[in-house]
């Protein structure tokens, strides 16, 4: 009898003492940053993982996320248009169009705000808008996280990633935040480019690639940086190929959509809308806030001699009062090159960031 | 009646066990640090000025400014050094220029450059720390990848030349000062630091953009001068550019 009373206080000190096994061990997910670009801030709220960033690119391309079950935030973010949208504006389940092209997926984890009027300051935030739009998915969220809550497969997959069945809508957008932050793109022919000028280091992959680069290209980017010749710079800059700001870029005399003045509430407002990166552009079209232009010949076009000098236009378009900068033949033709080293094939075609569905 | 003992005695254990097992709750002492902020007030003469407002000038010119931005850096006192870099973005952080971990009885007096301290100017502006200003995403804008550095300046005005009593704000300023030959050094004596919370103290500082256009016998005349992007030939407007942003930056 003392033998058992013994071997019961020792069992009962060894379970009570144990941690509790639940199964919930996220493995830390590791970006792979370029060299050349700054370190990602991750929220403190949403650290990455690898379940999560597996659940966050399965619900990316989940069609049940729509309210007839066929549409996914992949539908108008596709990886052969660099996740974005081939058609001026994208239409929803109830055949319904937006007014705004859908804005190409790339390096999100370095901007400061989101979609064309910057109404979202956080990925997480932007996430949750598509879903109840009437005009896009149009589910609202507790009928989308309770078709999520049918599934044991999500259960589970929600359960590895953040150690809970109950899904709801905070936890779909912090799971498809963590997989945007990992579609990262910075293995185009400019990179190598960016490197080299900036003196970095270059892999030998990059000393083949450097090697590629045509005198068009190179007199092209000597375009794109100079205040006399395309001067792109003022918003296009760096690794990461923008500045976050908002702009307006001379489209219009008047304003249709006041774009980002809808927000604030200024005036001086009016008329401008988020600068994209110019990253993968080539594949991105159709361009500006309402996808008006469908080739970069008509983008390169409008800055050459298209410009509209409306009360809020940018004061860096400083040859405005011209028209635009007013390139000829071989310069548009030299900057168009250059625009294409942009292109980031690794990028687009990278098998983590396809369908898993 | 032994039988009942024994479970008694065992459940006793079992719950003194189980409390005896839980995690001690650790009283972590809350580190405690000063704090200076230095902030940056755009003025017009005596008046708060903000983006956006109209202001007429001594030739009765009709200013709007749409931006305004600098970098201090190398921010000490003698030894002490503040903060490496601060970075005033009057559009997206209002007055505010920097703050960092100090005491203020350290820092009676302050010196600066206006500007990036050239030791770091053409350092990787991906390689700094995330919080820092000079990191190349909280840079933004404020940073050249055509000229390696850090744009240490930035006025963006839209300006009516044409005194006719009709506003028509259509001609453009851009004042873009950087590079190493145009840094700028600074000093500020007898600082009155201002109390805000037990751990917090202020600096106050003010730009007056009348003084950035009328300093002296430096004056910019908006009609001719409208241009700088420290480029070769720019060199003259540049330099008064950036040193009547200086002179205009004072204590209250």
């Amino acid at each position: 009898m003392k033998y058992l009373f013994f071997l019961f206080v020792g069992v009962v000190i060894f379970l009570s003492c144990k941690k509790d096994n639940t199964g919930y061990t996220p493995e830390p997910y590791v970006l792979e940053i370029p060299s050349h670009f700054p370190d990602m801030n991750i929220p403190a709220d949403n650290p990455m993982t690898v379940e999560g960033v597996y659940l966050g690119r399965k619900l990316f391309y989940e069609k049940q996320l729509s309210g007839n079950n066929t549409m996914s935030c992949g539908a108008c973010h596709s990886p052969a248009s660099s996740f974005s949208d081939p058609n001026q504006f994208s239409t929803g389940i109830d055949g319904i169009q937006g007014t705004r092209n859908s804005m190409a997926l790339i390096n999100l984890g370095w901007q400061n705000f989101f979609f064309w009027d910057g109404r979202a300051k956080t990925l997480e935030e932007q996430i949750l808008g598509p879903v109840p739009n009437p005009i896009e998915m149009h589910q609202s969220w507790p009928d989308a996280v309770g078709k999520l809550n049918a599934s044991q497969e999500y259960k589970n997959l929600f359960y590895k990633a953040f150690g809970t069945t109950e899904i709801d809508s905070t936890l779909v957008s912090k799971a498809i935040a963590q997989f945007l932050r990992t579609m990262i793109s910075g293995s185009s022919k400019y990179d190598v480019m960016y490197k080299y000028i900036n003196g970095m280091s270059l892999s030998a992959e990059d000393q083949a690639t450097l090697a590629t680069v045509t005198n068009d290209e190179w007199a092209g980017y000597d375009l794109f940086k100079s205040l006399n010749g395309a001067d792109c710079f003022h918003c296009h800059n760096g690794a990461l190929m923008q500045v976050n700001k908002f702009s307006n870029n001379g489209l219009d005399l008047t304003f249709s959509d006041i774009g980002r003045g809808a927000i604030t509430g200024l005036a001086s407002d009016n008329g401008k809308f988020k600068v994209p990166t110019l990253r993968n552009i080539a594949l991105s079209g159709p361009y500006m806030h309402d996808g008006r232009f469908s080739t970069l010949d008509q983008v390169i076009e409008h800055y050459s001699t298209g410009i509209n000098q409306s009360s809020t236009i940018d004061p860096l378009i400083e040859y405005a009062f011209q028209g635009g900068v007013q390139l000829d033949s071989q310069e548009k033709n030299q900057l168009k090159q250059f625009l294409l080293t942009l292109t980031d094939y690794k990028f687009i075609n990278n098998p983590d960031f396809q369908d898993p569905n | 009646m032994i039988m009942k003992l024994n479970t008694y005695y065992m459940l006793l254990i079992l719950v003194v066990t189980l409390v005896s097992c839980k995690d001690d709750v650790v009283e972590e002492p809350t580190p405690v640090s000063d704090y200076l902020k230095i902030t940056l007030q755009p003025v017009h003469g005596a008046n708060n000025l903000s983006l956006d407002d109209t202001i007429t000038t001594v030739e009765g010119y009709k200013v709007q400014y749409t931006d305004l931005k600098c970098y201090f850096s190398s921010v000490k006192n003698g030894g002490n050094t503040l903060t490496q870099a601060g970075l005033f973005d009057y559009k997206e952080n209002g007055t505010f220029l920097l703050q960092d971990v100090g005491k203020k009885a350290d820092y009676s007096s302050l010196t600066a450059y206006l500007g990036v301290d050239p030791a770091v100017n053409h350092d990787d502006p991906s390689a700094f720390s995330n919080n820092s200003p000079l990191n190349i995403a909280n840079a933004n804008d404020m940073h050249w990848d055509w000229n390696p550095g850090y744009i240490f300046i930035k006025v963006e005005a839209k300006v009516d030349t044409i005194v006719d009593g009709v506003d028509n704000l259509n001609h453009f300023v851009i004042f873009h000062v950087g590079t190493d030959a145009f840094i700028q050094n600074m000093s500020f004596s007898s600082l009155n630091w201002q109390t805000v919370s037990e751990l917090l103290s202020v600096l106050p500082l003010k730009l007056d953009m009348a003084k950035f256009l009328q300093n002296g016998a430096q004056t910019i005349d908006l009609k001719t001068e409208h241009t700088s992007h420290s480029a070769a030939g720019q060199e003259t407007l540049s330099l008064k550019v950036i040193q009547n942003f200086k002179d205009a930056i004072s204590t209250y």
